[in-house]
């Protein structure tokens, strides 16, 4: 019976084909800190997952945004958790990716024939950085705002585009609604979608090259 | 690389894959496994660590001391060793160029080897960078500053609190411990202003949250309030505000019901019982005795606001409160609206300036200071010839 089923969709679907090329297929022999790019991946997705949970409560007003979030982790029910899980994931995304990047460069594995891998890698890399950013004022308390205030700042200071690089960033010269209402965009559309495309490439090449070996002695 | 590299390359890896594994599953089942120890940690850094408590922004607080996440501090720190007139070669030209050098590393390395061995110059250049991060963020925790602790009040019962502190220190020497109003009697520059009931049914149901708050953030100073935000000159938050604001709601709109454990009262005495700081006498000083005898007000120095206060501070220390002698204690005589004449050859005004304090309340300072005025619970309890109401004797 369900080898009718598979058998029909695999027909269709090409099934067999896909299990060869992704799963079935030999790489070397590794060690346990090529586990840190799917860490890093599996992060994404519960970052994923409890986001999308909680932009159902969360509500981006500087009058609403503090209270939504009250009621999230007071009201809802297991929204502390939630909230509790994206909050450490976050940190820990950054962590993990970070030694990614690290274990990647010290085993020299950005060399031929993986330099777009590493391109995109670091791309991604500074794309979780800038989810936290701007995932980091959304709760609009007092290290939040004081934090982006200052961060904006940071990024004003830029000889020539400063004043406007700041005035992008904040969507005028102050902190405002505006502010809160462009980082949860950026936040919850642009760069997830930047993160998504890009994980896209860097698991194409990933499989179209295989994993990278640990390096011997004479290599 | 050239093609004679590129071949030999591939030649090793194509013998390590014949000596390597499947990816599925030997690949996939360490990836599962860590990924699943990631998020049993996860799990166990929201339910028992929790995410911390913050105030709502407060543009007006500009004390606040700015703290990025984590992961920013490097840089934060790295900031304060650049001058200020160049600035810039800190903040956008150095992160600019790392950021460049990172996204195209495979093309400025040009060394085709892999073993660390014969990358000695990439791995330390590497090796001092990631030192260096990590020396500048233990700096950055160590040199910042601690936030100053400020009150958090989350649920309704705790602003409800909160809030009735606030309002006793800050509003209840014109407005009255019940919102009452009437004649303003002993504030410098409204002697004599007669003020309306703020908690009428009126003013509540035409009143919403936003108004009130507006009013004590920004003051009505045609009639004499003066602005208590700190954007306007004030000293409180937007948060201890917003429990005022929740105090008065929660307490006089006859539409709101205020939740049980908001409810603050001071417990009644029973004959014979001795009340004592703890429980008693620091509640009805902080309801009607502190805004006015508390640090910066005109009161002759003497302050409310602990135990110690009451006891010794004041021009006429030591007369304020006669251990075991009420009627010689011009505490009592004030309450009594007796004439005294003080130290310094003035006359003492009745307390409460406006109106008299509850007779069960005056009858209250003067079982304390009969009693010899007992600090804690347990001194009181001590003293008393009875015991306290059964709800207070489940406390140790």
């Amino acid at each position: 019976m369900f080898e009718k089923i598979f058998q029909w969709l695999d027909e269709r679907l090409g099934l067999e084909a896909i299990y060869g090329a992704v799963l079935d297929r030999k790489v070397p022999k590794v060690n346990w800190w090529f586990t840190l790019g799917s860490a890093s991946l599996f992060l994404f997705v519960m970052q994923g997952i409890t986001g999308i949970f909680l932009t159902m409560y969360y509500v981006p007003s500087p009058d609403k945004a503090y209270d939504s979030i009250q009621y999230i982790m007071n009201g809802v029910a297991f929204g502390w958790l939630i909230r509790g899980i994206h909050h450490w994931g976050a940190s820990l995304m950054v962590l993990i990716v970070f030694l990614h990047m690290l274990r990647t460069f010290f085993y020299g594995a950005y060399k031929y024939p993986r330099e777009i891998t590493w391109l995109t890698g670091s791309l991604l890399l500074l794309l979780t950085l800038g989810m936290g950013f701007t995932g980091y004022l959304l709760p609009w308390n007092q290290r939040a705002y004081w934090a982006t205030t200052v961060g904006t700042e940071i990024a004003g200071t830029v000889p020539g585009i400063g004043d406007f690089i700041l005035r992008a960033l904040r969507g005028g010269s102050d902190l405002s609604a505006v502010t809160l209402a462009r980082f949860f965009s950026a936040h919850i559309w642009l760069l997830p979608l930047g993160i998504v495309l890009l994980i896209s490439v860097h698991m194409y090449l990933i499989i179209r090259l295989g994993i990278s070996n640990v390096p011997g002695e004479d290599e | 690389m050239n093609e004679e590299l590129k071949k030999k390359y591939h030649a090793k890896y194509t013998a390590a894959k014949q000596k390597g594994v499947k990816f599925w599953p030997d690949i996939i089942y360490k990836d599962l496994l860590v990924s699943f120890a990631l998020f049993i940690l996860l799990i166990g850094l929201a339910a028992f660590v929790g995410v911390a408590a913050e105030p709502k922004a407060d543009p007006n607080d500009t004390a606040y001391i700015p703290r990025p996440e984590w992961y920013f501090l490097f840089l934060f720190e790295a900031l304060k060793f650049v001058p200020g007139a160049i600035e810039w070669v800190g903040t956008a030209l150095i992160p600019g160029i790392a950021v460049l050098a990172l996204i195209a590393l495979p093309f400025l390395d040009k060394n085709p080897s892999r073993y660390w061995k014969n990358r000695k110059i990439a791995i330390s250049v590497m090796s001092v960078i990631v030192l260096g991060i990590v020396g500048l963020t233990i700096r950055a925790v160590i040199t910042t500053p601690e936030q100053e602790e400020t009150t958090l009040a989350g649920s309704i019962a705790e602003q409800v609190v909160q809030g009735q502190d606030l309002y006793s220190i800050y509003c209840a020497e014109c407005h009255q411990p019940e919102g009452e109003g009437g004649e303003v009697v002993g504030v410098e520059g409204l002697e004599g202003t007669f003020i309306k009931p703020i908690s009428s049914q009126d003013e509540m149901w035409t009143r919403t949250d936003q108004t009130l708050f507006n009013i004590i953030d920004m003051g009505q100073q045609d009639l004499g309030m003066p602005p208590y935000g700190l954007g306007y000159g004030g000293e409180l938050q937007r948060a201890e505000i917003e429990s005022i604001v929740t105090f008065m709601r929660y307490t006089w709109d006859e539409r709101a019901e205020i939740p049980e454990d908001a409810i603050v009262g001071i417990p009644a005495l029973v004959e014979g019982e001795v009340p004592s700081y703890e429980v008693h006498i620091s509640a009805v000083a902080k309801r009607y005795c502190v805004s006015c005898h508390r640090e910066g007000k005109e009161n002759n120095e003497y302050l409310m606001g602990s135990y110690d206060e009451i006891l010794n501070t004041g021009i006429n220390a030591g007369k304020n409160v006669i251990a075991g002698d009420p009627d010689a204690s011009y505490l009592m005589q004030t309450l009594h609206r007796q004439t005294v004449i003080g130290s310094d050859s003035n006359e003492i005004g009745a307390m409460p300036p406006s109106k008299d304090l509850k007779t069960e309340y005056i009858d209250m300072f003067a079982r304390w200071i009969e009693a010899g005025m007992p600090e804690t619970a347990a001194e009181a309890a001590a003293l008393s010839t009875v015991a306290a109401p059964a709800e207070e004797t489940a406390e140790p």
